[in-house]
């Protein structure tokens, strides 16, 4: 992970922003980029209910269950912008220099040094199991599965942990 | 003609045989290689997966900052308006190996056609970092608490600015905090907190909610108070559990408390008594014991009113149907007092180990404490705090007394079942044992015996069978001469 400051480069508008569906698939792929054409090996279809999906990926039967994210939150998908990362390190190092000295930023936040450029964004998230269905928690089960757990269970806990009044960060309170 | 096509095969037949199989293979590799899609160059720059509150406005960034907990950089997403959000990243194991499938939704039709139409991508880490709310309070208090850790001896906190408590905190990556180490790399905190207004009033406000302040001059000076975080971190307990006055009110809509996988681990089963499979077939027997007694009094009854019936003879038959009807009325009693006795034992063995309202709540509270503790709060100060709670001078103090209660009366439980279990294996073992040595110990001679006569031949079984009584022993014959 790079210590520098990093910044949400988005769309111009919300509305313009694609949306995307990430599928976290049962198995590790040894392949980073795009795989067109994507018809010609995944193709989920969804049951007569519409909360569990069901495909084929190289002959295997995959179930899939559709996690929303919580009110509030909003999933991304971003990348690292490729000029500043291709950087060698003693760059990085002037880059850090240049930003201390030219420290009044706008906006009352420090300069970002690189940004992460947002590609999609997405809503839900489809975890597919082989065969069966990932557990949940609340099926009984003693562990789940930690995506599960992670959008359905700490981003509540972490809220009712980390919540304070919010009368106080008002300003004037001086 | 079937015909395999192993190594062998191919190797007594080194003539055209293997030669046909070969462009076989030849023929089958690159049917397999002229794919009709070639697979696209792999980026090296893979996309990541976040999920951002939407609250965080454009200006948020990105920054690393040390781990109050763990002493180690981490990152955190600032923003001027919505705080501070700590990035957790989800992976799991290694056994269970995953990789996300990033297909783009079709846009709808109003949507600008003008945008080329996104690829589907695959990305290879599992990871997905997720932005969660973040008090900045538990960035603060290592500084606050910052002079108990170097010398716990003279315990003397002073009212300090801001700044100077600032000034305390470790930059990322230069290990705890040393006193000349501090100038040097200044903590990004403070850079931060320089150059936003809003998020330096955010954390002032967050300073006050744990410390004691004194007015000095323009600028306001905080001391660390335990009991005020003691309280504030109680608060935020009794949040986690919904104990608080809204857990009816909640935005989901149902109740809220522990998630389901804490409350499955570390309330129910941390409460679960022992198998209580010992005492429930003993009050079974008893019940029975109890009835069958009951009859026979009331048998005796009978013979008794028959007697009496048989004494008054004729005089009234009236009397017989009475005493008949008492005895099996005293019977009925009997047998209802009977059930209900093993009603009771019945219940008393479960109330003695089911945990009652009060003690679940208690552990469910104590369980989000010590979650809060061990994961925002350094050790030095959970201990501090610890020792504040044991104290109980807190304003909003929890009494875990019947929670500690209750536990000792489970550990024993635990501990009398463990040890009644213990002497039940080793008996059955050792029955098993033996048995197991004496079944060895025939098998061992049948199998000599079996290689004993397996190794004669016919003759010595033969002479085996002829009477030697009154012969010489062989072994005569081969005795030195006496002398």
């Amino acid at each position: 992970m790079t210590q520098s400051i990093l910044r949400f480069d988005e769309p111009a508008s919300q509305a313009d922003a694609p949306k995307t569906t990430p599928h976290l698939l049962p198995c590790r792929v040894h392949h980073d980029g795009p795989v067109e054409p994507v018809e010609s090996f995944w193709e989920p279809k969804p049951s007569q209910d519409g909360t569990t999906f069901t495909a084929y990926f190289r002959g295997r039967k995959l179930c899939g269950k559709n996690i929303k994210l919580p009110q509030g939150y909003r999933g991304v998908v971003a990348v690292p912008s490729p000029d500043e990362t291709a950087e060698a390190p003693e760059n990085v190092k002037k880059v850090q220099v240049i930003d201390l000295e030219a420290a009044e930023p706008e906006g009352g936040m420090p300069e970002a040094q690189s940004s992460l450029q947002v590609q999609a964004e997405f809503d839900e998230m489809l975890i597919w199991g082989h065969d069966v269905a990932v557990d949940s928690a609340d099926a009984g089960g003693g562990v789940a599965d930690p995506y599960m757990r992670a959008v359905g269970e700490w981003l509540a806990v972490a809220e009712r942990i980390h919540s304070y009044p919010a009368s106080d960060t008002q300003p004037g309170g001086k | 003609m079937a015909r395999t096509r192993s190594s062998k095969g191919a190797s007594a037949t080194k003539g055209g045989d293997q030669k046909k199989s070969s462009t076989s293979t030849t023929t089958s590799s690159s049917a397999s290689s002229s794919s009709v899609y070639a697979l696209p160059e792999t980026s090296n720059n893979p996309p990541k997966l976040f999920i951002l509150p939407k609250s965080a406005s454009p200006s948020a960034r990105v920054i690393t900052l040390q781990h109050p907990r763990y002493h180690r950089p981490a990152r955190f997403l600032v923003c001027p308006k919505a705080g501070f959000f700590e990035f957790t990243a989800v992976s799991p194991p290694n056994s269970a190996p995953r990789s996300w499938l990033l297909q783009p939704v079709p846009p709808a039709a109003a949507a600008n056609p003008d945008r080329a139409a996104q690829t589907t991508q695959i990305t290879q880490s599992p990871a997905l970092y997720l932005a969660t709310p973040y008090d900045p309070l538990f960035l603060l208090l290592p500084a606050l608490f910052a002079g108990d850790a170097s010398d716990a001896k003279s315990k003397k906190r002073m009212f300090l600015s801001l700044d100077d408590h600032l000034d305390a905190i470790p930059a990322p990556g230069s290990g705890p905090a040393s006193d000349d180490g501090a100038d040097n790399a200044s903590s990004p905190l403070a850079a931060l907190l320089a150059s936003s207004t809003a998020l330096r009033r955010l954390v002032e406000s967050r300073m006050r909610a744990v410390c004691d302040v004194v007015r000095a001059g323009d600028d306001d000076m905080f001391r660390a108070n335990e009991g005020k975080l003691l309280a504030e971190l109680l608060g935020k307990a009794r949040r986690m559990v919904g104990a608080d006055g809204d857990a009816t009110a909640s935005p989901g809509g149902k109740k809220r408390r522990l998630p389901a996988s804490m409350e499955e681990r570390f309330v129910r089963r941390a409460l679960e008594a022992p198998v209580l499979g010992v005492r429930v077939p003993r009050g079974g027997p008893s019940a029975t014991t109890t009835t069958t007694t009951t009859t026979t009094t009331t048998t005796t009854e009978e013979g008794s009113g028959g007697e009496g019936g048989e004494e008054s003879q004729a005089s009234d038959s009236s009397v017989d149907t009475a005493a008949s009807s008492e005895s099996t009325a005293t019977a009925v009693s009997a047998v209802t007092a009977a059930t209900s006795v093993a009603a009771a034992e019945d219940e008393a063995v479960t109330s003695a180990i089911a945990a009652s309202d009060t003690v679940v709540s208690l552990q469910r509270m104590r369980v989000a404490f010590d979650f809060i503790l061990s994961s925002c709060v350094t050790p030095a100060v959970a201990e501090l705090l610890r020792a504040e709670l044991a104290k109980g001078t807190a304003a909003e103090a929890v009494d875990f007394a019947p929670l500690d209660d209750y536990l000792a009366l489970l550990a024993k439980l635990r501990q009398e079942a463990a040890a009644a279990r213990a002497n039940d294996f080793s008996r059955k073992r050792e029955a098993d044992e033996e048995a197991d040595e004496r079944a060895e110990k025939k098998r061992k001679k049948e199998a000599e015996e079996k290689a004993k006569k397996q190794n004669m031949s016919r003759g010595v079984k033969n002479l085996m069978k002829v009477d030697t009584k009154g012969m010489k022993k062989m072994s005569d014959f081969f005795k030195p001469k006496a002398a």
